[in-house]
């Protein structure tokens, strides 16, 4: 019984949402917060996988979104836009295709990673996080060099893909992909992480030796981890590409990277929960951030002092949010669940739902 | 067919010959000893049989398999296990999980099984806890199940660690100096353990030790090494006079 409650929950809050966007309760912009909270969410758990439970340090995380955005929008535009001559496909196939291309990005943003789970059979730590870097930058030069995908100009043309949705049946059609595939998501990597076949993924991180000898194959345990990580990563980049409607090779770089890794951080290594919950703090914060008046508020006793001062809301958030990070590592290093899962914290949840 | 056959085994590294020709034949069920002074090179022919090094010479053949060119984790397979001198479980899972994992190589499902759990999924997941939960209540360890080894005592750590071992059903067992770090109380315990593993299960144990107490209640064949090559074997009594071991141990001067 307690097994599915989280799922019906889930499911409850999903239609929660759809339902208040699609009477128009919630407006365009609180909509376009509730997707990039599930973009975060996704980005976070996935990186989660493999810089929490395998313990590995992995800094190139968005090179894997930007494989999935641009395949996805590739097939998208060629399927129903007009970039490249007429649509292949009728409008109305809009809505049972889409999940389709976003797999697809999925699928070849997890056969990229191969680049780094192939080296990351014979080294870990330092080195591997220099490798990701490196596949990072590589995938980004090389979308930068193709022209037929716009290079550094960019690529657009997907928000046809969303209009065919809309003219068919009208609704909050980005809104519910990305609800979907948050929720296949968090499904995904529950039952990965908690079956005895990925707890060989924690037994890695813990001690490699002794798995390797307690008769785990850890080479394919790394690379199913990472082909699952780099996947679902693949998913939020084709889902970013479509609420955008474009996308840039310069929007995937090691900043982004940085953005995945502090939501893992932030949340606490290894717990599925912590990235959940540190996605949607991290990217609520991120909005409210922006508010210049709150900013000017928060300065007060600064520009008093300063008076010539004239603090921008785009530069004292990228102040506040590095702050945050240091003040976390300094005062909760291991993140605000540490490895633990919600029903660990509060045992009491555990008569309503197990993590198992 | 022997259960497992050695063979000239030799391992360099660079100009060290950190073992030669040591050779040796488990047929089954024995229980065998392996001592030496330290750095005589017991460890790397446990890592040598275990699969983490390349003999740069010799054979090991288990069963009729020869191990030459196999990871690890499929010497594991062919139902080698082995335990660390210093311990190493996997200190954050729980001691029931330890035992699980420790039986990834019969899984008998994939990734995809995990994640839609379908009917195999289940079936294998029960066969899994169903091993480990025997396992543990012979080894009297249920009431530790959900604990994680860190907040175990070492004593108990180190039975933890041996009942993952048992847990791969091994053919031979191979314990690197079990009695390192215990207290008397608890060696007592260990002999009785592996007493009991060794007439309970059908199994040959292999072990490394440096308490001769230890060594000479258990073991029926004792092997001695020193810079790498075998200097004696024979029972305990036998090693216990033999001049060339009294001198590995003690030097010229004691004779």
């Amino acid at each position: 019984m307690q097994k599915y409650t989280l799922n019906v929950l889930m499911a409850a809050c999903a239609v929660f949402l759809l339902v208040l966007a699609h009477f128009k309760i919630i407006d365009n912009y609180i909509q376009a917060v509730i997707m990039f909270v599930g973009i975060n969410i996704i980005m976070s758990t996935s990186l989660n996988l493999v810089n929490g439970n395998m313990g590995e340090f992995t800094c190139g995380h968005a090179a894997f979104m930007c494989m999935g955005a641009y395949v996805t929008s590739l097939l998208s535009v060629l399927c129903f836009g007009k970039n490249f001559g007429d649509p292949l496909l009728p409008q109305y196939m809009a809505m049972f295709v889409f999940p389709i291309m976003i797999l697809a990005g999925g699928v070849v943003a997890a056969l990229t990673s191969l680049l780094v789970a192939i080296p990351a059979f014979k080294t870990r730590d330092d080195y591997l996080a220099i490798i990701t870097i490196a596949v990072n930058y590589m995938v980004i030069s090389a979308i930068e060099n193709m022209d037929f995908v716009g290079g550094s100009r960019g690529f657009q043309g997907m928000k046809n893909t969303v209009w065919a949705m809309n003219d068919t049946i009208k609704g909050p059609w980005m809104l519910f992909w990305v609800i979907t595939f948050t929720v296949f998501t968090i499904w995904v990597i529950r039952r990965f992480i908690t079956s005895t076949y990925g707890k060989g993924v924690n037994a890695i991180c813990q001690d490699e030796v002794a798995a390797e000898i307690m008769s785990v194959n850890t080479n394919k345990i790394k690379l199913v981890n990472f082909m699952i990580s780099a996947g679902l990563a693949g998913c939020a980049g084709g889902l970013f590409a479509h609420i955008i409607g474009y996308v840039n090779p310069q929007s995937f770089n090691i900043l982004k990277s940085t953005e995945a890794m502090v939501m893992v951080y932030l949340g606490g290594m290894g717990s599925l929960s912590g990235a959940v919950l540190s996605a949607i703090v991290f990217t609520f914060l991120m909005e409210v951030l922006r508010s210049q008046s709150l900013i000017d508020f928060l300065l007060a006793p600064a520009t008093f002092v300063f008076p010539d001062w004239e603090p921008s809301a785009g530069v004292i958030k990228w102040v506040m949010i590095p702050l945050l990070l240091v003040l976390i590592m300094q005062f909760r290093p291991e993140g605000i669940m540490g490895n633990k899962e919600l029903s660990d914290v509060f045992p009491k949840l555990k008569k309503y739902y197990t993590f198992k | 067919m022997s259960l497992m056959k050695i063979d000239g085994l030799t391992q360099r590294f660079g100009g060290l010959q950190a073992v030669s020709e040591f050779s040796v034949e488990m047929k089954g069920g024995e229980l065998m000893g392996l001592i030496g002074p330290n750095g005589a090179g017991k460890t790397t022919i446990f890592n040598l049989i275990s699969g983490f090094y390349q003999p740069t010479e010799g054979t090991i053949t288990v069963g009729d398999t020869p191990t030459a060119g196999l990871k690890p984790h499929q010497v594991t397979s062919l139902g080698v296990a082995r335990t660390f001198q210093n311990i190493r479980l996997w200190h954050d899972m729980t001691v029931l999980d330890n035992i699980r994992i420790a039986q990834h190589y019969r899984l008998g499902y994939n990734v995809m099984d995990s994640i839609l759990r379908g009917k195999k999924y289940r079936e294998r997941e029960e066969r899994i806890l169903e091993i480990a939960t025997e396992l543990l209540e012979a080894m009297s360890l249920t009431e530790v199940a959900q604990e994680c080894p860190k907040n175990l005592p070492y004593g108990l750590q180190r039975r933890v660690e041996i009942a993952r071992a048992m847990s791969i059903r091994p053919k031979l067992l191979l314990l690197d100096e079990p009695a390192a770090g215990l207290n008397s109380s608890d060696v007592e315990d260990l002999i009785k353990l592996v007493r009991w593993i060794h007439e309970n299960y059908d199994i040959s144990i292999f072990m490394i030790e440096h308490q001769m107490k230890v060594v000479t209640s258990l073991c029926q064949w004792i092997k001695v090494i020193d810079f790498g090559s075998t200097i004696a074997e024979g029972t305990a009594e036998d090693i216990q006079s033999n001049p060339a071991v009294i001198k590995a141990y003690l030097g010229d001067d004691n004779i």
